[in-house]
């Protein structure tokens, strides 16, 4: 039976939009729409450069609509939570009056018989708008444009960034071999994989030898010792952004197990502080107790499980001065 | 790699900052496009194919971008291809752009690269959005370390390192980091961000675009013949390992060693120290140089940060290296590998302006990325067989 | 010296299995492409001289995930190697430029996707246009709602055709019942849009002499061409494809008939509208294999169709053509030649 991780990937991006999506988005918070004259065509949306040759375009803008007529639709019964509309509605071409190109966006027509090419449609402002796409919540039929809630007015100033959120849920399998790593983890055992062609042994639950290019199975696995060296180390200043856990300096140290070539990188350490962390120091495996189990393992994240990381063991450190080499 | 010539007619790139607010991503690439077509003396009429290359697309949040800037890159009706190689992907931009000329397949083709990272947040992207992300500072403080016991190198090579790209950055137009009153003293005081790697020490995130035209002979000879001397490509390669195994070496990675003989080889570089004449090599950290110039055979193994305290490695030295500051001094991360091819061919086009290396003939351009996992790097000539 | 255009052949390539949900990882299923597309030639990885993968972050989930697919190819020792953010055809057609520089003979390519793992609904917005587009969460089924209606009106395709091509494609259901479902998004129906697909492919060329070293028939390949259009839909023609159609001639289509076709036409009428621009009457065998309909493992898909033709000129065919697209309403296409002679 298959185990699936979920993972999302969120981040508040901040677009800046330059003269000509900086003009029309500006607009857009006076209830205004801009096209952009392209020859003899007037663009809607409005583009930098000619879509064709990738001229560079005089910023020569165009009020247009802000009624228009729908030249082709699509009817989306479930929206998804991207949409602008949270009940079905249409997506639809609509050419706004005065413009020669058709723009996308919703239109709230309760029912898709009530769609029909060439239908006349108009917007429906939001009543605080920031100078977005979407300050046009939709379009709805008729000629008369509307506006949902108080009309806070334009933008103070032009506006020349915008906000997009992405946020994307991802459901991953977890390979065999990064599963029965975890599970053994449980039985605090470090679990690893010997390479039958090379001999080079991998932890990690990673199921295959990079050298060989082949996959390694139940078979090839071999315990390894709760015991090793750190070689390398880094200090890492955290960087502030949305998702980050650390706010002060932390430690991730390469650790490599006593009698083998095996090297745990990426390594918690524990009671070590980042400014007494060193080359050569022995260290001991430190594993979370049954009640500290999570889905999500321990401290080492990922198929390590329930390693919680690595604690200085008191012995005297190894004066090696090739261990530091050793960081794969 | 071909022996059909290939030559690099024009060279554009943006002013890089921390923050373009002026430009949206098409602006932003445009300006660098219309400032290398300028350069080759044509117009977007001229090109074949374009060839996009920038960072993991989580940077902006728009997934294969080379689709919505197909018409802004004016590739419409034309091949529009997209390169992702990790931090070499600039370097590997500029190669697949010159193998579309090299197969013969099209004339005239343009290689465009960027990032524009004031929309997103880098540490955020290299670490998938999860918490506790390395960052390429963390990723790699402990190469660096590595490399620091290895060689005996005292910790002062990498105060220079950081002072010399600074004050070359100084004689870029269009350089993001302008640090005027860098110094020694400044670097060591500033906060030790990975250890050994401080503030000063580290690349600045910015957002910025390179293009580089390259055409054929006959367009390359046109060129020379019209008092634009382009920059011949002596040879090129791209060359990757995987991310660890038990043996691998990130301080010398094979991979770098194998692309180095590779374009040595190719372009009948014997003595690569002496035949040529400046490196760009790709250094968002101050020890990268010594690391990259043993690793690209410029020295012995143990020896790169002896041209550094020296000054060979300096703009007045014999073999100045990221003359033009560099990544430390401008990292619009997905543009910073082609950055570097770019730099590299203007310097042997004599077109580097206040940075050139008097007398440049033959100059090396390299990008890295990963865990100095993939290489990119090609050798460009001021002619085709400048070694007589 | 250089290989001529020409004289470069795929020799071989093999798929994963394609599922709906994979357990692996995308370098165990690129692990057991890339095994089974060589081990049959007699090949090992140590014979590949270069390699390029085709697969994208947003689809995987993960910035840079196309390195840990390093473990996949024996890059050690280290290869010479490449990456597209693009479908595996893309990564073919640089490796057919790069060994046409000639100091090489054999190419890896590959293709791979696991699409079960996001919802493409909430994915593919992130391609649009990003000021006016993606913030409504412009979809992919909606922008192929759209060009279906717009090939309609060209009087090209109607919903009666589209379920016939659903019908062959897939080898199951009837027209008629077909036709008496319901809409997902109008014209289309469930029947006209295809599954979501996890798997990978690889594809091994070679030039020349290697090539008729190592297999009796080699699948040369004789022309090859990819362009684009401009990004926003609002700014086409939906009803039309002309960079298909300029990729095609470029690539030599008019040169002599294909026997077989394999069109990367992931919604009904994009093959219809994909035969028509490329003038395919009846005498062409449009997509035997199901194409994207049936499977489509993004990424791979359009490799997959290339595969499928090479696969016809193996069999003793002699002229297919391939084809793979990317981006909203077929905004790119590229088009493959293969011959049974070089």
């Amino acid at each position: 039976m298959t185990r699936f991780i979920e993972s999302t990937i969120t981040f508040p991006y901040k677009r800046s939009l330059g003269p000509v999506v900086g003009a029309f988005m500006s607009a857009l918070t006076e209830k205004q729409i801009l096209g952009i004259r392209c020859q003899d065509a007037v663009l809607v949306p409005p583009m930098e450069w000619d879509p064709a040759t990738g001229a560079e375009l005089p910023h020569q803008f165009v009020e247009v609509g802000p009624a228009g007529t729908v030249e082709s639709w699509t009817w989306v019964a479930t929206p998804s939570v991207q949409h602008p509309l949270e009940h079905p509605f249409a997506f639809a071409m609509v050419r706004l009056d005065g413009a020669t190109t058709p723009l996308l966006h919703a239109v709230d027509a309760g029912t898709p018989e009530s769609m029909s090419e060439g239908m006349r449609v108009a917007p429906r402002w939001r009543g605080t708008r920031e100078g977005r796409i979407d300050d046009i919540i939709c379009f709805v039929p008729g000629e008369a444009a509307e506006t949902e809630g108080e009309d806070t007015g334009g933008a103070a100033e032009p506006v020349t960034r915008m906000d997009y959120l992405a946020s994307i849920t991802y459901r991953n399998p977890v390979p065999e071999a990064a599963d029965r790593a975890t599970e053994a983890s449980r039985q605090h055992r470090l679990l690893g994989l010997r390479c039958p062609t090379c001999g080079r042994v991998y932890a990690g639950g990673r199921g295959l030898c990079p050298v060989d290019a082949i996959e390694l199975g139940p078979d090839c696995e071999v315990d390894l010792p709760h015991k090793g060296t750190i070689t390398n180390f880094a200090i890492v200043t955290p960087v502030q952004y949305p998702g980050q856990t650390e706010t002060e300096p932390f430690v991730r140290a390469f650790v490599l197990l006593d009698g083998t070539d095996v090297i745990v990188p990426y390594s918690v350490v524990i009671e070590l502080p980042a400014d007494q962390v060193k080359v050569g120091q022995r260290v001991d495996a430190v594993w979370a107790s049954p009640a500290e189990m999570t889905d999500e393992g321990g401290g080492m994240g990922g198929s390590w499980g329930s390693l919680l990381g690595w604690i200085p063991n008191g012995e005297p450190d190894l004066d090696d001065p090739d261990l530091v080499n050793r960081i794969f | 790699m071909s022996t059909t010539p290939v030559a690099v007619v024009g060279v554009g790139q943006t002013h890089h900052k921390s923050r373009r607010l002026d430009v949206s991503f098409g602006g932003l690439v445009r300006e660098a496009v219309f400032r290398s077509l300028e350069d080759a003396q044509m117009s977007l009429d001229d090109i074949d194919a374009v060839v996009l290359g920038k960072a993991p697309d989580l940077f902006e949040g728009v997934m294969k971008p080379e689709l919505y800037l197909s018409d802004a890159l004016g590739a419409v009706g034309k091949p529009m291809f997209r390169v992702h190689t990790a931090g070499s992907v600039g370097g590997t931009t500029a190669i697949v752009a010159a193998s579309h000329v090299q197969a013969g397949k099209h004339r005239t083709v343009l290689a465009v690269a960027f990032e524009k990272q004031s929309e997103g947040n880098a540490q955020f992207a290299l670490g998938s959005g999860k918490g506790a992300s390395l960052g390429a500072g963390g990723a790699f403080a402990p190469f660096i370390r590595a490399y620091i016991q290895r060689s005996g190198a005292p910790e002062h090579i990498g105060w220079k390192v950081a002072v010399k790209d600074r004050l070359n950055a100084l004689k870029n137009t269009y350089a993001h980091l302008k640090i005027e009153d860098i110094s020694i003293e400044k670097v060591r005081a500033s906060p030790m961000m990975w250890e050994p790697t401080r503030f000063l020490e580290s690349c600045p995130s910015s957002d910025g675009a390179c293009a580089v035209v390259i055409t054929d002979e006959a367009g390359g000879e046109a060129a020379a013949a019209d008092g634009r001397p382009p920059a011949w490509i002596l040879a090129s390669s791209s060359r990757s390992e995987p991310p660890s195994f038990p043996g691998r070496d990130p301080v010398r990675p094979a991979a770098a060693l194998q692309c180095a003989a590779d374009v040595y080889t190719a372009a009948g570089i014997t003595d690569p120290r002496r035949q040529i004449d400046t490196a760009e090599l790709y250094v968002p950290f101050s020890w990268l140089e010594p690391i990259w110039l043993e690793a690209f055979g410029l020295a012995d193994e143990g020896a790169g940060w002896k041209l550094v305290d020296d000054g060979t490695t300096e703009l007045g030295g014999s073999l100045p290296v990221n003359a033009s500051g560099g990544v430390l001094s401008s990292n619009p991360i997905g543009a910073s590998g082609l950055l570097r091819f770019a730099e590299a061919a203007n310097q042997v086009r004599g077109a580097a302006g206040e940075h050139q290396v008097d007398g440049a003939k033959v100059a090396l351009g390299m990008a890295y990325g990963a865990n100095n996992q993939y290489f990119s790097t090609w050798a460009v000539g001021s002619s085709l067989h400048p070694f007589g | 010296m250089s290989a001529s255009s020409d004289d470069i052949a795929v020799i071989g390539w093999a798929q994963t299995p394609m599922v709906r949900h994979t357990d692996k990882s995308e370098t165990q299923l690129l692990m057991e492409a890339i095994t089974k597309a060589i081990a049959p030639l007699g090949l090992g990885r140590a014979d590949i001289d270069f390699t390029c993968l085709g697969s994208c972050d947003y689809i995987t989930g993960q910035a840079f995930s196309f390195v840990s697919n390093l473990d996949a190819i024996g890059a050690w020792p280290p290869k010479r190697d490449s990456h597209v953010e693009m479908d595996g055809a893309w990564a073919l057609y640089e490796a057919w430029l790069r060994l046409q520089e000639g100091d090489i003979e054999i190419a890896v390519v590959t293709g791979s996707g696991r699409s079960s793992t996001g919802d493409p609904a909430l994915i593919y917005p992130m391609e649009m246009d990003p000021y006016f587009l993606a913030p409504l969460g412009a979809d992919p089924l909606t922008f192929a709602a759209l060009q279906a209606r717009a090939v309609i009106a060209a009087g090209i395709a109607d919903e009666r055709s589209m379920a016939e091509v659903a019908v062959r494609a897939r080898g199951t259901g009837d027209v008629e019942s077909l036709l008496a479902e319901g809409y997902i998004r109008q014209p289309l129906r469930r029947h006209d849009v295809p599954p979501i697909t996890d798997g990978a492919a690889a594809m091994v060329l070679a030039t020349g002499d290697r090539a008729r070293q190592l297999v009796g028939r080699p699948a040369y390949i004789t022309g090859f061409d990819h362009r684009t259009e401009c990004h926003n839909p609002s700014f086409r023609a939906l009803g039309d494809s002309p960079s298909t159609r300029i990729a095609a001639e470029a690539a030599g289509l008019g040169d002599a008939a294909v026997e077989v076709a394999e069109l990367q036409a992931a919604f009904t009428h994009e093959e219809l509208l994909l035969r028509d621009v490329l003038g395919f009457g009846d005498d062409v065998a449009v997509n035997r294999s199901g194409g994207a309909l049936r499977e489509n493992p993004i990424m791979a898909t359009g490799l997959c169709r290339i595969g499928h033709a090479a696969d016809h000129i193996f069999g003793g065919g002699s002229r297919a053509l391939a084809h793979s697209t990317s981006g909203p309403c077929l905004q790119q296409n590229l088009i493959c030649i293969l011959e049974g002679g070089s």
